[in-house]
Formats: structure tokens, C-alpha cells, sequence
């Protein structure tokens, strides 16, 4: 006989996991954080998340994967990276508050044009105007970020404070650090790992619209930030620096149904002008990429993500495009142990 | 709640109490000028205002804790009584309401959607306000009074059953029992999906932009007075709301009004009303009191969240008695800007007890019926913050309309106190007693016709249009108004009850219940309520003979109304899916106590940290 169950309760827990994993995934700082990449989950969420990054530039001047890589003038690339990432939730100084660590490998390929390559950056027995042709694989440089709400979000601590939560206005402060421990070869021009530290200096905010409750959700996000970058003092046996780029991410996000959402996306970056050995190479970035990202959450725990996003203004010299493809999986003891109690006989 | 908190509890609903008793002993300036103006030879005005399943101790001068300024201003004004009387559900009421006589003489002798077999088209059981009696409406019509109406109808839907036909000659009105309080006016029953609105007689193809039921129906009496007050006659207005009906409802900046107000849970906000209620001699200290319904948790058994999640249902009652009180409020206000609030007599009752059983599961039905597919295409959303927003269907349930009916047992569609008895306010010239509470009158809402016709001076008629009206059974109470007498009836009159088969007697202190299992005892029963409101003990074996009175009374009842009890009624199998009632004892089980938790350390254990702990 099928056993009846208390309504009131299941309510609760069906709500609690909506907040914990409609929207859960972790920053992807390969490309930009992502929508929803800072609503805030219950004091002791885990999350887990795998993805698989596609992306394909082809640039007449200094171009990058990420803000952190440096790609020669007058390049193609392509990569091919996955990224595995753990975020714990928390409550810091009483604020909800996030740290995530993500590690990033994979292969990337560059072909340089040589002919508008200063002599002194050629590699040895390559010939200006020459076909070069380099690759890279490995693991990249790890990344940790501390994100923590200012405004907004109460502590999510308690499933009263889940109950209780309908945020409007929402500002946090994250602060991310690359340490530079990844694959680099000193005789490349292109690596996965970048010897030498960086960083970012964030503020996330959001406004949500309606009703908080899944399938009703609306937000506008916004996060200016500031990427800062130490030198790389062995980049060809020559010194590497950037200046610092400046970037906003954008999203509009709905709720299409329960366990539906897409966002439309806008990342704009500028800055990062490069010198090596004190001379400018290029010119400063700027580029503004649009894209869709479509999330749909499979079982309480799970949830996948994809996203298209492609350069449509900034510089003209420059083609980009990136395809995501990621799988989160979400866990809060709490809620297991509810499912426990109430899937297995209790 | 630790001692501190338990102490400032008591010192802050002490300080409430006070507040309000004071308020109501000290009447205001303009109550004495509502008493002090001149006599004219003006007929009064007659504002009549029915709230739809507010229960009996949701006003501030009747115990509650809801912020209702207006309706507590009225009572300052004017009097109020404990012991009105209305019917178990609203049709039903409105039929006694409107005609002054009983519901099965009236058309309404049950439900028209509820209807037992060998009821359907019998005399009486009609289903609309048949045309045995005339309303209200038609005879002040006739006798050189506007007659206007926004809100509920509920009395037929047929050109003539509707209001313009039955005596309203301006009217703004939702022809059925329930449904959304906004513009997309789905229906609660799927055999009419589309809540049928008449404006004038005529169909409404397009609500009003912002259509909200309460203030639509506000703006729209405030323009039928404006309107039609250039020839000086007299009116008589009936503000039928919807509110606090289910499903709750509420515009999207009244919907947190009450944050966190009943996070509490409904034991303790029921035992501070009880306590207001007795400050304010409502409720007469050492009487018994209902208890929470045996299938009922305790509230401190709920997990924080829980009565978190409860509580927000119980803040969007809340919220719609609140609004219903503000845009009273306008009425009044506009009443006073034209010169006529103090020519005005002002009535606000309820239309039953409150709302406790699942209308929202009945509806629905199951999967597969109609039932199911009207509530997917309108009503399917219950995400816990999107209560009260369109496209959901809250009711706040048993347990928060045992609290509405505190100190009485059971709630709407029960002859149990719960179901029946309702606030009483009465206000405007020629009331005498402002502030005044008064106990020892036993009313009925029959008794509105003709208290409404005796104050404008008009006799009842008994032909209508060639045809013979039914007798009025209901008292006026013109003469205790003015004071010369404490109530209507002697102790030996007496009132009856019958819907869905459950059924009641009483006269004077003494009731006679009858209620399926498992509320009642698919029998008589017998109550003496000066000492048990709450109709905790009965007392048929040691009364007897009071007993075999009261059960004749009610023979004379069901022959003189010719009540048919129906072959079936939506109650007979209550006991469905109910626990079995076992008697409740304080020490057991053992751990009980879990009232003296403090409610903040029950939050930290819910915490996943505390818990972990």
C-alpha cells in the first residue's frame, strides 16, 4: 500500500533543493562565472562540477583564452579544456559566503603567423614568415575564490532561512587567486599554465524579480571586476607583464519552467595590455562577447548546463567563440538525509 | 520562548489589550457626534457589509491580532455583539440575509452545487433565491431607495436570479461562490470556469484594469453612491467582498504585510487571542474553550519551517482582512467627504465561519477529472513564495480557521459554533451604546431585513409582483439599537440550523448539535453555552429532559421550513482518512513540554550545524 506523506514537509524540501540546485554551478573562470553563479545556497552545500570548454579564436592581435593567457598577435587557437570544480557553502563574519577551488587541463593549439612576429620572439630554428604551429597539454593553474555576500542574503543557515529567503537587491565581494603551478614550458609561446600568480577582484550583485520560488524566477546580474596579473619572468626567456583588465559580466536570466532557465549573456572585457621585456606587443583588448546559456536541472541533485557565447562588438580584428558543456552534481546532508527517511521506509 | 521572551510576550499583548480596551471605552469625538446629530426627517442610508469566511475573532475589537483600524473605529462607534448568528456556508447565509427568512423556505435549503438527489427541485431547494420571498433590495427599491451592490451574489445566475433582477438597481457582482481575485477570474468549479461578472444587469466582457476583487468592488460602490446621491434619496448598499475567501490573494506589495507574524504557530496565536478576548469580555473568564481538533499537530511539534511555511498562509489571510479593512476605510471616508457617514447605518457581518475544510483538493478532484484539468490550466502553482500571487490556490486550513473561530469548535460548513457564529458590528444614527459590547442578545442574520426595513420605516410586504412572499422569520432590532431593550428575543425564542444534514437548536444558553462523525456523534448532543462555548461536554445525560425539549424544537423546525435531510451530503464520510479521536491527556506522551523550548534554539537545531551537533 502506498503510504501517504506529509505535504507540508515535502513542500519544504522540494523548496529547499530547488534553492540549493536550480541554479548551481560553480564559476567557470576559463570563460567568465556564468548566470546564477552566485545565488546563494544553504550553509553547507557541496557542489561538484565538471565541464568541457570549446574555444576557438582567431586574432590579429593579442588574444587570450582567458584572462590570464597570453596568445601571440596574428594567431589561431583552439582549445579543448575540462575543468573540475568543488564549492563548499558557508557562513563567514555571519555572511553566506562561498570558496570555490577549480583545476583546469586539457590541450590547446596555437598557429602563429611569422611574419608579424618580432625576430627576437622566434623560437629557435624557426624562420620569419614561417609556419609555426605549437601545442600545450596538461593541467593548468589552480584557482580558489572566496565569494562573500555584503548585501542582501541573510545567513542561510537554518531551512527557516531557506523558507524565509526572497532576495531583491543582493552585493557580494569575491577575490580569486591563480597559483602557478600548471603545465608551462618555458620554450613555448603557449602553455596551459601561466607562471606567475593572478588574480580577480570582484562585486557580483543581482536583482530578482517576482517571486522566488521555481518557475517564477527573474535576474538581472551584473559583476564589474578587475583581473591583476604578476609578471611572468620566463616567458621565451624574456618578461611577460599585463596590465590590468577590467570586465563586466552580464546576465538576464528566467525561469522557463521548474527546472528550466536560460540567461542571455554579455561579457565585456578591456585592458591587458602586454609588454614583454618593457615593450608593447599589440594593442590594449577589448572585446564583448553575447551568448545563451540554457540550464536544466535532471533530479534533485544533478543539473546540466550549456552556453554558446561569440565576440559581437569590441575588436574587429577579432574572432572568438566558446561552447560549454557542464554537469553539476549538488548535495546538502540535510536533504539526503530527509530522502532517506522518506524514499526508504522511515 | 525562553522567560525573557515569554515576559515580554505577555507585557506586549498586556499593552495591546489595554490599548484596545481603552480605545474602545474612550469613544472618539466623531462617535458623539454620530449619536449627537440632529434627528432629520431623512431616511437613513443602510451600508451593509459582508465579509466572505472571516472568522469570528479575526477583528482588533473582537480579539485578533490582524491590523483592522476601520472596522475597530466602526466598533467604537457603534455596538457589538457576541451572539450573531449566520449559517455553515455563504449562499446559504446570503438567502436569510436578503430575504429575512429561513434558508429552506428561501431557495437555499442547501448548497446549489451540493445537493442531495432527493432534493433537487423540491420547494426550497432551488439552489438560487427563489421567488417564495423578495429581497431586501426590492423593497426598499420600491420604496424610494437606491439600492446598489458590489461583490458576492451567489443567489443565481439566470437574468432573473441575478442582482439587477432581484432589487439591486446598480450593481458590480460576481455571480458564484469563489474564485481568483484577479483579472483572470478563473472560477473554483470547472462546470463554470470562467467567474461570471454582471455589471448593471449585464455581462462583463472585460474586469476593470488592476481588477482586484476588494478594491474593484469598493471603487465601484464609491461611484454607484456618487452617482446616484444628486436626487437626495436614501440608499441602501450592500459591499459584498470575497475577501478573506480562498484562494488567498493579495496585490504583490500586500503580500509580506505580515512577515513572519505567525511564525509563532496557530496554539499560540489562538491562546493570545483567547487572552485578548477575555480582556475584552468577549470571551467570559472559567468558561471551556474548543480544543485544537484532535488530528491537529501541536504547533511546537512542527519544525520551525513548517510553521514558517504554515504561517505564511495565515499572513496572507491576514493581509486580505487588512486590505478589506483599508478599503472600508474608503468607503467611510468618502461617506464623511459627502456628508453622509453620519445618515448612514453601518452593518458588517460575516457570511460564515471560517475556512478550514480543503476546498481547493475538492475542486480539483482527482486525476483525470475535470476537476484536475481546471486546476492545471488555472490554479497549479504552490511554490511557497508564490502563494498568493495569480495562478495559486492558498487556503490556510483547520488549524489557522480554528484560531479565526476562537474560542468555538469546528469551522465553516459545520453547525458547530465555529461554523455559525460571526462578528457583529452595528453603527449610525440611532444606535445607541457606542463602544458598548452586547452579550445578552441572541441574532440572526435573518434579523437584517427587518431591522434594515423597520429603520427606513417600511412594512414587509406580503405580495411581490401578484405573487405571496413568505412570512419574515427573522426579529428587527430597531428597539434594541435605540436601547429600549437588550435584545429581540425572550429566552423561550429559539433558532434552528440544517445544512448537509448536520443541524442545531438553540434557545436561550442551551444548543442541541448534530454532526457526523468523527466531529460529532452522528447523534444528538447537548451543550449548554454560557459555560461551554467551546462545546466540549455533553450534557445530555445529565439534561435530559432539556435534551428531549430541544430535539422537539427542532421537529417543529424542519416541519415549519420544510427541511429535507438529504440522501447524501459532502460530509457523511469525514471520517475518511482521519485519524480515530483519542482523548488528549497533558502528560502524555512524556515528552511533551516541547512548548518551554525556546523557539530560537529549535531554529539552531534545525540548522544543519546545531544539528550536526
Amino acid at each position: 500500500m502506498k503510504k501517504s506523506r506529509n505535504k507540508p514537509t515535502e513542500l519544504l524540501v522540494g523548496f529547499a533543493l530547488a534553492a540549493v540546485f536550480l541554479s548551481v554551478h560553480s564559476p567557470a573562470f576559463a570563460v567568465d562565472d556564468g548566470a546564477r553563479a552566485y545565488w546563494k545556497l544553504r550553509d553547507g552545500s557541496h557542489l561538484t562540477s565538471v565541464q568541457y570548454l570549446f574555444l576557438d579564436m582567431q586574432a590579429t592581435d593579442s588574444q587570450m583564452f582567458d584572462p590570464s593567457h597570453f596568445i601571440f598577435p596574428n594567431s589561431e587557437a583552439e582549445a579543448s579544456l575540462f575543468m573540475a570544480s568543488y564549492a563548499h557553502h558557508f557562513t563567514l563574519f555571519d555572511r553566506p559566503s562561498s570558496m570555490a577551488l577549480n583545476l583546469l587541463g586539457g590541450s590547446a593549439d596555437v598557429d602563429i603567423n611569422t611574419n608579424l612576429l618580432p625576430t627576437q620572439f622566434l623560437p629557435p630554428g624557426v624562420a620569419a614568415g614561417a609556419s609555426l604551429s605549437q601545442s600545450a597539454t596538461g593541467f593548468g593553474d589552480p584557482t580558489v575564490q572566496l565569494d562573500v555576500n555584503l548585501l542582501g542574503t541573510p545567513p542561510l543557515v537554518s531551512t527557516v532561512d531557506l523558507v524565509n529567503y526572497e532576495p531583491t537587491w543582493t552585493l557580494d565581494a569575491a577575490a580569486m587567486l591563480a597559483v602557478p603551478i600548471g603545465q608551462y614550458d618555458d620554450d613555448k609561446l603557449i602553455n596551459i599554465g601561466q607562471n606567475r600568480f593572478y588574480g580577480r577582484l570582484a562585486l557580483p550583485m543581482k536583482y530578482h524579480f517576482g517571486a522566488f520560488a521555481p518557475g517564477y524566477m527573474t535576474s538581472i546580474e551584473l559583476t564589474p571586476s578587475v583581473w591583476l596579473f604578476d609578471e611572468n619572468d620566463d616567458f621565451l626567456g624574456r618578461k611577460l607583464e599585463n596590465d590590468p583588465l577590467w570586465q563586466v559580466e552580464g546576465h538576464v536570466t528566467h525561469d522557463l519552467t521548474r527546472n528550466f532557465f536560460g540567461s542571455l549573456d554579455l561579457l565585456y572585457r578591456r585592458g591587458f595590455q602586454s609588454e614583454i621585456d618593457g615593450d608593447e606587443v599589440g594593442d590594449e583588448l577589448e572585446v564583448g562577447n553575447l551568448g545563451l546559456t540554457l540550464n536544466y536541472q535532471v533530479t534533485d541533485n544533478v543539473t546540466i548546463r550549456s552556453s554558446y557565447s561569440s565576440n559581437l562588438f569590441g575588436d574587429s580584428d577579432l574572432d572568438n567563440s566558446v561552447v560549454r558543456l557542464q554537469f553539476v552534481y549538488g548535495w546538502h546532508r540535510l536533504d539526503e538525509n530527509f530522502k532517506k527517511l522518506t524514499k526508504h521506509g522511515g | 520562548m525562553d522567560l525573557e521572551g515569554k515576559i515580554c510576550s505577555a507585557i506586549s499583548s498586556g499593552i495591546m489589550v489595554l490599548a484596545l480596551a481603552s480605545s474602545l471605552s474612550a469613544m472618539p469625538a466623531h462617535a458623539n457626534d454620530r449619536l449627537q446629530a440632529e434627528p432629520t426627517n431623512k431616511k437613513p442610508n443602510i451600508l451593509l457589509i459582508v465579509a466572505d469566511d472571516l472568522g469570528y475573532s479575526d477583528l482588533g475589537s473582537y480579539g485578533g491580532e490582524i491590523n483592522t483600524p476601520e472596522l475597530d473605529k466602526l466598533a467604537q462607534e457603534g455596538v457589538r455583539f457576541t451572539d450573531f448568528y449566520v449559517s455553515p456556508t455563504c449562499s446559504v447565509t446570503r438567502a436569510m440575509l436578503l430575504s429575512g427568512t429561513d434558508n429552506h423556505v428561501a431557495g437555499l435549503g442547501n448548497m446549489a452545487e451540493l445537493n442531495a438527489p432527493n432534493q433537487i427541485g423540491k420547494p426550497g431547494y432551488e439552489g438560487v433565491l427563489n421567488k417564495r420571498v423578495v429581497s431586501v433590495a426590492s423593497v426598499l427599491r420600491d420604496n424610494g431607495y437606491h439600492t446598489y451592490m458590489a461583490g458576492k451574489w451567489h443567489l443565481g445566475l439566470n437574468p432573473d436570479e441575478i442582482p439587477h433582477a432581484r432589487g439591486f438597481e446598480r450593481d458590480f457582482s460576481t455571480l458564484v461562490g469563489g474564485g481568483s481575485h484577479f483579472d483572470d477570474a478563473w472560477n473554483v468549479e470547472w462546470q463554470t470556469p470562467r467567474m461570471p461578472y454582471t455589471e448593471d444587469g449585464k455581462p462583463v466582457d472585460k474586469l476593470p484594469e488592476d481588477f482586484y476583487s476588494t478594491k474593484t468592488y469598493t471603487d465601484k460602490m464609491v461611484q454607484f453612491i456618487e452617482e446616484g446621491r444628486g436626487d437626495g434619496n436614501p440608499f441602501f448598499a450592500y459591499l459584498s467582498y470575497t475577501a478573506p475567501h480562498g484562494p488567498l490573494h493579495l496585490p504583490d506589495d500586500w503580500l509580506r504585510r505580515y512577515k513572519n507574524r505567525y511564525d509563532e504557530g496557530w496554539d499560540a496565536i489562538r491562546q493570545q487571542r483567547l487572552a485578548r478576548m477575555q480582556e475584552l469580555s468577549i470571551v467570559d473568564e472559567g468558561v471551556s474553550t474548543a480544543d485544537r481538533l484532535y488530528f491537529l499537530p501541536r504547533s511546537t511539534a512542527l519544525t520551525p519551517a513548517v510553521r514558517v511555511m504554515q504561517g505564511r498562509k495565515m499572513e496572507l489571510y491576514a493581509g486580505m482582512v487588512e486590505y478589506m479593512d483599508d478599503q472600508i476605510g474608503r468607503v467611510f471616508d468618502y461617506l464623511k467627504e459627502i456628508g453622509e457617514y453620519d445618515n448612514t447605518v453601518v452593518i458588517f457581518i460575516s457570511d460564515n465561519g471560517a475556512e478550514g475544510n480543503d476546498l481547493r483538493a475538492m475542486v480539483a478532484g482527482q486525476v483525470g477529472s475535470m476537476g484536475f484539468l481546471h486546476a492545471m490550466n488555472n490554479f497549479a502553482e504552490d511554490a511557497h513564495n508564490s502563494l498568493g500571487r495569480k495562478g495559486t490556490y492558498a487556503e490556510y486550513g483547520p488549524a489557522w480557521a480554528q484560531v479565526s473561530m476562537a474560542p468555538f469548535r469546528l469551522f465553516k460548513g459545520w453547525t458547530a459554533e465555529g461554523g455559525i457564529r460571526s462578528p457583529l458590528i452595528v453603527s449610525g444614527p440611532g444606535v445607541q451604546g457606542a463602544g458598548e459590547l452586547n452579550k445578552q442578545a441572541v441574532l440572526h442574520v435573518m434579523d437584517i431585513v427587518p431591522t434594515a426595513l423597520e429603520l427606513a420605516g417600511i412594512e414587509h410586504p406580503a405580495t411581490h409582483e401578484g405573487r405571496e412572499i413568505a412570512a419574515v422569520q427573522g426579529k428587527s432590532w430597531a428597539g434594541m439599537l435605540a436601547g429600549s431593550t437588550e435584545s429581540p428575543r425572550t429566552s423561550e425564542d429559539w433558532l434552528g440550523w440544517e445544512l448537509f444534514n448536520n443541524r442545531a437548536i438553540r434557545q436561550g444558553d442551551w444548543k442541541i448539535s448534530w454532526l457526523y462523525r468523527p466531529f460529532g456523534i452522528d447523534d444528538w448532543q447537548l451543550f449548554n453555552l454560557a459555560e461551554d462555548p467551546g462545546e466540549q461536554f455533553d450534557l445530555s445525560d445529565e439534561f435530559p429532559q432539556k435534551m428531549s425539549e430541544l430535539v422537539a424544537l427542532w421537529d417543529d423546525y424542519q416541519e415549519r421550513n420544510g427541511v429535507i435531510m438529504g440522501e447524501r451530503s459532502p460530509f457523511e464520510r469525514s471520517r475518511k482518512g482521519l485519524p480515530d479521536p483519542v482523548p488528549e491527556f497533558d502528560s502524555y506522551p512524556p515528552l511533551r513540554g516541547l512548548e518551554a523550548f525556546p523557539y530560537e534554539k529549535l531554529i539552531e537545531m534545525m540548522s544543519g550545524k546545531a544539528g550536526a551537533k
